[in-house]
């Protein structure tokens, strides 16, 4: 060190003091460093921010092809702003070829078991997002997967209904709340093609 | 004058080097909330991930269209490759968790991960999600500097010594400010709303049957506490994205997050997510105090490893030498103390040719040579006892055997 600072009176910075500057890294080391830095600070702060001006909108959609493709896209906007205020769950309606029917129902977290629960939680996701109208490309998907769920497919499944239920969680003047009548309603029907069930 | 201070704080926050055992933790939290991850969803592989999963590759792309990172596009749409790839993720989340081949290893990991996550884009919660973004900065940090198998093998190389070098924590401030991130954009979303401004997202998300886990105690049901309890949310979400920074507030900052996230643990069933964050916390805390806070464990844990031992060794040896060094990276507790025979306060004369090839413990009950000092040693060693229990089953076999060779 002593050495480094002696070279670095005179006209020629030796290597130590080099290294010494840019914190034991090679000067092309430290100089891209800092621009990953400052380009993923940046675009990270922009991609999360929760404001919808068009310099923001034009940065996300300048960003977004790298973001999709490095898995760095994120969003924390959990129970915000506005939280979620339905019980709701979905079930799958068969109509079998002989005539009969059977309700076959997605696992729902509070009838299940505490470590089911932990297990089977990737279930409430994904039926919250299959019952949002922009997810109904998937709603096929779902139908043929119930199709071909062994106890089903034994039965020889005709058509597959996906049906919500809902119940509204509804707020009471003194600050309570209250949950309104389950409702229900079929959302999709699928008939079922022998090509599905292979 | 400005700038140039700017700066400076600028490379004191990025490149000032800085003890590399709260990344090496958090690596091996890291690699744990991955496997559990993975455990958690091993009866599904096929029905999330699967060539007949729920949701087909093609459905995928078609919703989420655009060029992503995902093995599962590459790869031959049947279960065999799908299962050999959930098998390579999680042999790779183990070796990380352990410190082997720790850069490549957490490459693999993060892409795996990567790819679960873009398969299926929408059984993801937050805690995948912030697995996935600090798993892509763990790549490019010395996660492998410290309690790893990958430094006991540069020990054994000589191409280390005892002490931990310090290194530029760049790729750990990265994580850090992503955690910090997720609350600050958590805190601006919810004070956009009006339930969390009045007080009353809290009542209306405990009625959620579906998040319930244990049923909240009554007094926390009260209108009253729910409306506090939706504010400080807000409050602390603010302060842990911003006031973190600040080293006077950050221990009691961190310290209300891990009550906070054991709370919703225990109110909310959002597997993994809490301690997704949580396992995050330990970047935040200084190397000093974790080592203090390590030695009053090894203080109280270290007397139920037995007796210090004094290993006695030629220090001529080279291959004792390497021994001595990895014990002492693997000794934790600090049970082992060593003494080299070539020392001049140890002894003068030179050792024997005995004491040459093999080391000598030194316990209160006296010397031990040979396995029964390999066995003393081991059992000081929580990592080398699988050694311990496999020389300790050999002394009691021999033992058991020796009256039958009599007999015969």
């Amino acid at each position: 060190m002593a050495r480094a600072s002696q070279e670095g009176k005179g006209s020629r910075p030796g290597k130590e003091l080099r290294q010494e500057r840019y914190f034991g890294l090679k000067m092309w080391q430290y100089v891209a460093i800092n621009i990953f830095l400052v380009f993923h600070i940046l675009a990270i702060s922009c991609w999360c921010a929760p404001i919808s001006s068009p310099f923001i909108i034009g940065c996300k959609n300048a960003l977004r092809p790298y973001f999709l493709w490095s898995g760095l896209f994120q969003s924390w906007d959990m129970f915000s702003p506005l939280p979620k205020a339905t019980n709701a769950y979905m079930e799958a309606l068969v109509l079998y070829k002989d005539g009969s029917t059977t309700m076959w129902s997605f696992p729902r977290m509070e009838q299940l078991s505490l470590t089911d629960r932990y297990s089977k939680e990737r279930y409430r996701k994904f039926v919250e997002t299959v019952l949002v109208d922009s997810s109904s490309p998937l709603w096929p998907d779902v139908a043929r997967y119930v199709a071909r769920l062994p106890e089903i497919r034994a039965g020889g499944p005709q058509k597959i209904m996906l049906v919500v239920k809902w119940s509204d969680i509804v707020a009471n003047p003194d600050g309570t709340f209250a949950r309104a009548p389950w409702d229900e309603h079929v959302f999709y029907s699928y008939d079922v093609k022998p090509e599905d069930l292979q | 004058m400005k700038a140039k201070s700017f700066f400076e704080a600028w490379n004191a926050f990025f490149f000032a080097e800085q003890s590399p055992i709260p990344i090496a933790l958090f690596r091996i939290l890291f690699g744990v909330m991955v496997l559990a991850t993975l455990l958690l969803l091993r009866a599904d592989w096929m029905a999330w991930y699967g060539p007949h999963a729920w949701v087909s590759l093609k459905s995928m792309q078609a919703v989420e269209p655009g060029t992503r990172l995902n093995v599962f596009a590459f790869i031959s749409r049947s279960d065999f490759w799908v299962h050999a790839l959930f098998w390579i993720f999680l042999a790779s989340a183990v070796s990380l968790t352990i410190g082997l081949l720790t850069r490549l290893n957490c490459l693999i990991v993060f892409l795996c991960l990567t790819s679960i996550d873009q398969r299926n884009l929408f059984i993801l919660h937050g805690g995948d999600t912030f697995l996935r973004v600090s798993g892509f900065f763990l790549i490019f940090a010395p996660a492998g500097a410290a309690l790893s198998v990958d430094r006991l093998i540069r020990i054994w190389g000589r191409r280390e010594g005892a002490e931990i070098r310090p290194r530029n924590p760049w790729a750990q401030r990265m994580i850090q400010l992503e955690l910090a991130l997720v609350y600050f954009v958590g805190f601006c979303w919810k004070v956009a709303g009006t339930p969390w401004v009045q007080g009353t997202a809290l009542s209306s998300i405990l009625q959620l049957d579906e998040l319930q886990r244990f049923p909240a105690p009554s007094w926390l049901m009260r209108p009253t506490m729910l409306k506090l309890g939706t504010w400080f949310t807000l409050v602390l979400e603010f302060a842990l994205g911003v006031l973190i920074w600040i080293r006077e507030l950050r221990y009691y900052l961190l310290a209300a997050g891990l009550v906070f996230h054991l709370s919703l643990e225990y109110l909310m069933n959002i597997p993994m997510f809490q301690w997704d964050v949580l396992s995050a916390y330990v970047l935040f805390i200084d190397a000093a105090d974790l080592e203090r806070f390590w030695n009053r464990i090894s203080a109280g844990l270290g007397g139920f490893l037995g007796e210090p031992r004094t290993v006695i060794y030629d220090g001529g040896s080279e291959r004792l030498r390497r021994i001595t060094n990895l014990l002492g990276a693997m000794d934790i507790f600090g049970r082992l103390s060593f003494a080299d025979l070539r020392d001049s306060q140890t002894q003068s004369k030179p050792p024997s040719k005995k004491a040459r090839n093999e080391f000598l413990v030194v316990t209160r009950s006296g010397p031990l040579q040979g396995l029964e000092a390999v066995r003393s040693v081991a059992a000081a060693l929580p990592l080398l006892w699988p050694v311990a229990a496999l020389l300790t089953l050999r002394k009691s076999w021999d033992s058991g055997a020796k009256p039958n060779r009599k007999a015969n």
